[in-house]
């Protein structure tokens, strides 16, 4: 065998390769040494103390450099890559995975348009490009109110900070398109002078108020589900003096779904008429605070943010993480912080209560939509008002348990026993409605089985209910085009936007 | 022994390539000297505790255990690597050890870490090897983790030693002051 000196004078390649290769390894070692001191250094670093804020600074950008790793992960609830099972953050087209919906909201402007909400990022974008907010093109047309705006940018408490509530509400969305641009942000829940927690909206601790409960004794912990209670919850718009749409939560009898039933009850109060069955309808928007509370979860003290906003560590540093989302997309952070199972075992554990509280569900979805068509026969057939009024009521009743347990994302896992529940019971208040639907079809000669449209799909729901989406979709496409840039170049000029907003 | 001397032979550079393969030789032997006080490589051959968060990933380990009973009479090594023999002592404590600095370099550390199957017969084993006279008939079956690993002495000692909640940054800033 030659040795090694007497390979390396015959092959100059071979020095070189022998110089680079030690080079190389010291460069790796010095590098190893390098990241050992800054990783010891960086555990010792703490954030910049706060400098001067507006008390409503609503452009989220003017936080970024005081607080670098709350904004980014809060900004980065753009990422829209997570499908769970049952949700994720994904646009999920929900009346094209389940068209029976379309049905169910035959009247209302749910049955246009209705997907998995997105991350607080796609906040104001999603709103309008939703076909739920129409297309006008002048400040005072268009089908929403000012109301709308107000769970989805922190210019809502700016403004209302100069004008109060009511005068905020007043008017057609469109006539604050240009005022309110900025996507939800640090001052819907915070602070800026100490960024304690606080509370930016009047309708919450109205509702508290009127319950006789001072919200302001909330604690920290409460406060943690509160700030998201601010708009995650059952609300409607109670019709004030000059129309004015007041932001209202039905909380006046408790947060069950008897409680608020009974308190629109009282105030005859309806959604909407639906289009087929002609019953006065309620719409359940999202109680995801109230289902939570009835949960176990809540009853062991755990708020909001200890699962959906997981306290992580970035290299010693610990902070907040704002990316809001579910958390199954981070077992390990939120979850087996107090559960010890593993990763797969507790996604499975969710996703059977998911699969149990949709079985019910869909039961509860069939029965509804033959209601429905079953009460639009009985009209046909010259039923009178006195016969249907019963009917109408338990229809009412039936798709307003239904909603409740599925506008709510989350439910079959906050409260599964409690959504179960009011599936249950609504299954059998359509079941009630059937029953009398029938025996008065029979009064009235009709023996055979209602037939139903074919609902297949989204598209079919859509014709078979009579919307015109082809209108619907050009109108907002022309909004699109022309009333958008609009309103940004003027809330640019006004400088309601930061230069560095997206 | 003559194929040993013709292993090093084979290393040995022409006299004209002495010079600089001396001070090729002499940056990478400073270079490892230089890293051995930074990464306090040393320590890593002790029992004391402290060793254990060089890092900051495990201070909230070592916090719930410097609180608990058993930082009276145990360190982290009483109960995380084995005690059959030296070899079998540094021989997991060396495996371990560089997965643990590599997982740590590469940031691909866990929010909530979790011992892995290994590790969790070596602790059973621990935990038996000090309670050995509080053992009884019905817990005998415990002592086998291989087969039976599905019960462990903390399946019901949730708490002991390390708390319920666990998390990097159930304790982020606690005794910072104390790291060697």
């Amino acid at each position: 065998m030659k040795n090694l000196s007497e390979s390396l004078s015959s092959k100059p390649l071979l020095s070189w390769l022998l110089f680079g290769s030690t080079a190389a390894l010291v460069i790796a070692l010095l590098a190893l040494a390098q990241t050992i001191q800054t990783r010891k250094v960086e555990s010792e670093f703490r954030g910049k103390p706060l400098g001067e804020l507006a008390n409503f600074e609503a452009r989220n950008e003017a936080f970024r450099k005081f607080f670098p790793k709350q904004f980014e992960s809060y900004y980065s609830t753009k990422d829209t890559s997570f499908r769970s099972e049952y949700g994720g953050n994904e646009p999920r087209d929900m009346l094209e995975e389940n068209p029976r919906m379309v049905v169910l909201w035959a009247g209302y402007a749910f049955s246009k348009d209705y997907k998995q909400g997105r991350g607080h990022y796609y906040a104001i974008e999603d709103i309008h490009k939703t076909l739920r907010t129409g297309g006008p093109l002048s400040p005072d047309s268009g089908p929403q109110p000012n109301t709308c705006w107000t769970c989805k940018s922190p210019d809502v408490p700016r403004l209302m900070e100069k004008t109060g509530p009511s005068d905020f509400y007043k008017g057609k969305w469109a006539s604050k398109g240009s005022e309110v641009q900025n996507t939800i942000g640090c001052v819907d829940c915070h602070d800026p002078k100490s960024m304690n927690l606080r509370l930016s909206r009047p309708a919450l601790k109205e509702a508290f108020a009127r319950q006789g409960k001072n919200i302001l004794e909330s604690t920290h912990q409460e406060m943690r589900s509160l700030v998201c209670a601010q708009c995650h919850v059952e609300y409607y718009f109670k019709k004030g003096p000059d129309s004015i749409a007041n932001l209202t939560f039905p909380w006046d009898s408790g947060l069950t779904v008897e409680a608020m039933e009974k308190y629109y009850d009282n105030s005859g109060f309806k959604d909407w008429i639906h289009k087929i069955s002609k019953a006065p309808m309620l719409k359940a928007q999202h109680p995801d605070y109230e289902v939570y509370k009835l949960g176990i979860h809540a009853r062991r003290g755990v708020a909001c943010a200890d699962c959906h906003m997981p306290f992580v560590s970035e290299g010693g540093q610990k902070y907040t993480s704002h990316k809001i989302q579910s958390p199954l997309n981070h077992i390990s952070t939120s979850c087996q912080v107090c559960h010890r199972e593993s990763e797969k075992e507790l996604i499975a554990n969710v996703n059977e209560r998911h699969k149990s509280v949709s079985e019910i569900k869909q039961y509860l979805e069939d029965e509804l939509v033959k209601a429905h068509y079953e009460a639009g026969k009985a009209w046909e057939l010259g039923s009178t008002e006195e016969e249907m009024k019963q009917i109408l009521a338990y229809i009412r009743q039936a798709q307003w348990r239904w909603d409740f347990g599925a506008a709510g994302h989350g439910s079959a896992f906050h409260a599964p026993l409690e959504t179960a529940r009011l599936l249950g019971s609504g299954l059998n208040k359509a079941k009630d409605a059937r029953l009398a639907l029938r025996t008065l079809l029979d009064k009235k000669g009709f023996s055979g089985e209602v037939s139903l449209p074919d609902i297949s799909t989204k598209a079919k729901a859509q014709e078979a209910i009579g919307l015109k989406m082809e209108v619907l979709k050009m109108e907002k496409q022309k909004f699109i085009e022309t009333i958008l840039p609009q309103w940004k170049a003027e809330a640019r000029q006004k400088g309601v936007l930061d230069p560095q907003s997206p | 022994m003559k194929k040993l001397l013709n292993f090093v032979k084979f290393f040995i550079p022409p006299a004209r390539w002495r010079l600089p393969v001396l001070l090729a030789l002499g940056i990478f032997t400073g270079t490892v000297l230089y890293l051995i006080p930074t990464s306090k490589a040393l320590s890593y051959l002790s029992d004391k505790p402290e060793t254990c968060i060089n890092c900051h990933i495990m201070t909230p380990q070592y916090t719930t255990w410097k609180h608990s009973s058993h930082s009276r009479v145990t360190n982290c090594n009483d109960c995380h690597v084995p005690h059959t023999s030296t070899i079998d002592k540094y021989s997991f404590k060396a495996r371990d050890g560089l997965r643990h600095s590599a997982l740590f370099t590469l940031r691909k550390e866990r929010e909530v870490i979790v011992i892995e199957p290994e590790g969790r017969a070596v602790v059973q084993q621990n935990c038996i090897r000090c309670h050995e006279n509080q053992f009884h008939k019905s817990t005998e079956n415990f002592r086998d983790t291989q087969t039976k690993a599905e019960r462990t002495c903390w399946s019901c000692h949730r708490e002991v030693p390390h708390g319920k909640v666990r998390s990097l940054s159930i304790a982020p800033f606690a005794l910072t002051e104390e790291k060697p």
